[in-house]
């Protein structure tokens, strides 16, 4: 009988163990949900009828279409990258879905379908201007096509374009056509040609010649649909004496089958002007068994064209299965800046391959870079860098600094830094080291009655504290919180 | 088949005859290596070992195998006499033995040393398990290690060493290879085999030397086993003819406790490449390298090393400096992998170079692949000049520009050999080092 009631509640205890569990679980990824909408969309697929079609669809003019046609018979021709220190299963092209749109499509915000303006809200993406803040201006791009942009009057008023893709190849394509594909080329990279091809929007952004962006720029990237992928293509321009700063953030839904995200981001400063591009990457990242996630391939490229300009990559990667992304800045122009700041999070079966390269062609030019790796679960996490200074960089000077943490015993945590220096007056720096949360500072943390998990979300967000420091607030908030769901459950 | 399967330097390489030994498995063996040689090909720059060492200048080149003439060739020894190294000596010209330039005479109890093709004639069995393979240590890549299968097929002398458990060898062992110009371009190789018992301990000084610039291929390929609780100080004084192409990969195993020490100064050669593969298998194992390499003319000098902590508390520490001066090219990599489990591990290494000249380069990468979390792993890679405040410091103390550049840029490589313990050795290493600075 004893034995029994023992029985009973161990049982209970355990329900109560296993509900908890799963309370824990289903907190880590919120933005798991799916939005219940219309979609049309072209079917799985893809061969140059598709690429006409996708370009009907979006209305796009004759040398958009030749130019996407071009990218795809160059990208047949590629051979997929296999340097990464990732397994990728297979995955199949003509599976997915490149064209992915809710029905209705709205004239202005406030004929956005309500159930989408609910999965904006849900993620707190802030899509009516009253609901607004602090004044970000956002473009929220669902699947393929953009929904919504907020504050494009006061934009406008300032003299910033920021708009959709699809609408700025309508709108300016002068513009588009003189900078898209200047700074990632078509036949970049295999992931690269392939957005190039089918790319179906994304964010357009041009400063004018000395004008501040007079708020913060933001893109809230989306996917909902089943078997689609996104590819996603952002353009931002500043002008001599431009400044802006854009960030970006992502969720895609629970779901078990693979999802191919693979975008391009070009930057372009020219003299004088200054972009700061943050990212707070959450895609799916897949379950505690690696089932399903995001595949997160990306070609983010800034040129820094004019004499002193300045491009400021700052990172922050918590989801995603796979993550194969290497935001760089080509130091063109005479005393230019470029900086990298990361943190990548990896848990469960998690990959993440990624760092920067820094090209350094101008005089005086000067970069920074800081990694944090962070692996827990069964990850992988790799830093790969290149910094190169070319012959004409006289002065250059770069500084690079990569740390990783290993959080438990199956993890791993790889740095892969390349230099190249041609220039005898340049300078470069590497440094990195690699350790656990050391028992002393977890010891010295429990002593003050801190609990274990408690402290190790503390010593992480101490690690990371230079990189956070780099984001804008509302970012750095939302980083830590990340972080800190992330990690449920990486310790003991 | 690899496109590079059909240059001429391959045809070169394919066209002698494999050599007959008169013993079936290792004719049987070579025979395989030089298979697997022609089906892959030489490394292009696609094969990421190879990204910063391209054969370009090589590929067109037909290289004679071997020299008849090896053991008859007037050599100065003069060239290869070193102070504080004044144990027993193996001597291989064109990498043929020279008895007659060699002092093996009397050797020490303890210590077991003769060339590989005399090992071969006396009792090849020992030698089975090792030259049934390309390498004994580390892996054996597809044309990232061509050379390896060529060495494998090609190579009939060398050195097998032997120190008998609990021996220690006082004299320090001096292995000499000569690259002497001959009628034609020669392509030679040497295998060594190289094995401490549990608790011996040697200091072993390999020699490279060489005249006349002529161009030269010559690869190596040794092994270095050391059981439980062995000792070896390694140095390595490379400092071949002008013409030499030397391509040299190195497979050292260390057991539990066992620890060597290895100094490596890279001073002569055209195109120069060393492949160090170390594996840390026996807990508490530790490994230290020291390394200079100081390009200048059109020189071109790669060093590949890679360490794999695979046992519980194994160290292992790495300095390594580069200066690179006129049109040279110095290239550093510097992996370490602490594998699953070998917890405890402790592992840095320090890549600091200088870059002299608007036309020289230096490429460095600095790795780490960690897999264990009980680590302790850091590496630091610089490139850049000499500090301007010292300079300012010593001229402003009376000390001309030029000597003020001369005193630091030797107190920058000197660090290398700070710890090597044969004293006249060092100092003589050092002076080496100071005569090849640029003025």
């Amino acid at each position: 009988m004893n034995e029994i009631m023992n029985n009973q509640s161990s049982t209970a205890a355990a329900l109560r163990d296993n509900a908890q569990v799963a309370e824990a679980l289903g907190r880590s990824y919120s933005a798991g949900f799916i939005t219940e909408i219309e979609m049309t969309g072209l079917p799985p697929g893809l061969d140059e009828d598709t690429i006409r079609a996708l370009s009907a669809v979006k209305h796009e003019p004759e040398w958009m279409t030749e130019w996407r046609l071009e990218a795809y018979r160059h990208w047949l021709t590629m051979p997929k990258p296999d340097w990464a220190k990732l397994n990728i299963d297979p995955i199949d092209y003509q599976a997915i879905s490149y064209y992915a749109a809710p029905k209705k499509q709205p004239k202005s915000l406030d004929e956005v379908d309500p159930a989408l303006l609910e999965t904006y809200e849900k993620l707190g993406v802030p899509l009516h201007e009253r609901a607004a803040l602090a004044g970000v201006a956002v473009d929220a791009v669902f699947d393929s096509v953009s929904v919504g942009t907020t504050f494009r009057k006061q934009l406008a008023d300032a003299g910033v374009l920021f708009c959709s893709m699809s609408e700025a190849i309508r709108e300016y394509p002068e513009l588009v056509q003189k900078y898209l594909g200047s700074v990632v080329p078509t036949g970049d990279n295999f992931f690269a040609a392939l957005n190039s091809a089918v790319f179906s929007d994304g964010s357009f952004v041009f400063i004018p010649k000395g004008v501040r962006c007079p708020m913060e720029l933001s893109t809230y990237f989306r996917i909902n649909a089943q078997n689609t992928g996104q590819f996603e293509r952002t353009l931002i321009v500043a002008e001599e004496g431009a400044h802006v700063s854009y960030l970006e953030g992502c969720t895609a839904p629970k779901r078990d089958e693979n999802q191919l995200h693979a975008a391009v981001v070009e930057l372009v400063a020219l003299e004088k002007a200054q972009i700061k591009y943050s990212t707070v990457q959450n895609w799916y990242p897949g379950d505690e068994n690696g089932v399903g996630g995001i595949y997160n391939f990306v070609t983010k490229r800034g040129d820094c064209r004019g004499d002193d300009s300045k491009i400021c990559w700052t990172q922050v990667e918590t989801g995603s299965a796979i993550t194969w992304k290497y935001p760089s800045v080509v130091l063109r122009g005479d005393r230019s800046v470029g900086e990298f700041y990361s943190v990548a999070l990896t848990h469960h079966f998690q990959q993440a391959d990624t760092g920067t390269k820094m090209v350094h062609l101008g005089k005086d030019t000067k970069s920074k870079i800081v990694s944090k790796g962070i692996s827990a679960g069964k990850s992988s996490n790799s830093y790969r860098g290149l910094v190169k200074m070319e012959k004409g960089a006289e002065r250059a000077r770069n500084y690079t600094q990569c740390d990783s943490l290993l959080i438990g015993k199956k993890c791993g945590a790889h740095t892969f830094p390349y230099m190249e220096v041609k220039n005898p007056t340049a300078i470069v720096e590497h440094e990195a080291t690699t350790s656990k949360i050391s028992d002393e500072q977890m010891f010295y943390c429990r002593s003050r009655g801190i609990g274990e998990e408690d402290a190790v979300s503390m010593i992480v967000d101490g690690f990371c504290k230079q990189v956070f420091r780099e984001l804008p607030m509302e970012f750095a908030v939302e980083a830590k919180k990340l972080l800190e769901v992330s990690l449920e459950g990486a310790v003991g | 088949m690899n496109p590079s399967a059909s240059t001429p330097l391959v045809a070169s390489l394919l066209d002698a005859p494999p050599s007959a030994s008169g013993i079936a498995w290792l004719d049987e063996a070579r025979r395989e290596h030089r298979a697997a040689f022609a089906a892959g090909g030489l490394p292009g720059a696609r094969v990421e070992a190879w990204k910063y060492t391209a054969l370009r200048g090589l590929t067109q080149r037909r290289f004679a195998a071997g020299d008849a003439t090896a053991a008859t060739r007037d050599v100065d020894a003069a060239a290869f006499a070193l102070p504080g190294v004044d144990g027993p000596r193996l001597v291989f010209v064109n990498g043929v033995f020279r008895a007659d330039l060699s002092t093996a005479a009397a050797l020490p109890d303890g210590l077991s040393l003769q060339p590989l093709s005399q090992a071969l004639r006396n009792d090849a069995e020992p030698l089975r398990f090792a030259l049934s393979r390309p390498a004994l240590v580390g892996p054996v890549r597809e044309a990232a290690d061509a050379f390896v299968q060529v060495n494998a097929a090609s190579a009939t002398d060398g050195v097998v060493l032997k120190v008998a458990a609990h021996a220690s060898i006082a004299a320090p062992v001096q292995l000499v290879f000569v690259g002497a110009a001959a009628d034609a371009e020669l392509a030679w190789h040497a295998r060594n085999l190289i094995e401490l018992g549990e608790g011996a301990s040697l200091e072993l000084i390999e020699h490279h030397v060489g005249s006349g610039e002529q161009a030269q291929l010559a690869t190596l390929v040794g092994d270095v086993v050391l059981h439980e609780g062995a000792q070896l100080h390694h140095v390595v004084l490379q400092n071949a003819a002008s013409g030499a192409n030397l391509i040299r990969r190195s497979g050292l195993r260390l057991h539990a406790r066992a620890q060597l020490r290895l100094h490596v100064l890279e001073l002569g050669g055209a195109l120069v490449r060393h492949d160090l593969q170390a594996e840390l298998v026996g807990d508490g194992a530790q490994l230290h390298t020291r390394g200079a390499f100081m390009p200048h003319g059109r020189q071109h000098v790669d060093t590949q090393l890679a360490i794999r902590h695979q046992a519980l508390d194994t160290a292992s520490t790495s300095v390594w400096r580069g200066v690179a001066s006129d049109r040279a090219r110095g290239v550093f990599r510097g992996a370490i992998l602490v594998a699953p489990g070998a917890d405890g591990s402790d592992a840095s290494l320090n890549n600091k170079n200088l870059l002299l000249s608007p036309g020289a380069e230096i490429d460095t990468k600095p790795e780490l692949e960690i897999y264990a979390d009980e680590v302790q792993a850091a590496h630091g890679a610089t490139v850049g000049q000499l500090d301007e405040r010292s300079l300012f410091y010593l001229r402003s103390r009376g000390i001309p520009l030029a000597e003020a550049r001369a005193l630091l840029t030797a107190a920058f490589c000197r660090a290398v050999l700070d710890d090597l313990p044969n004293a006249a050795l060092r100092e003589h290493l050092s002076g080496l080092l100071i005569a090849q600075l640029p003025a």
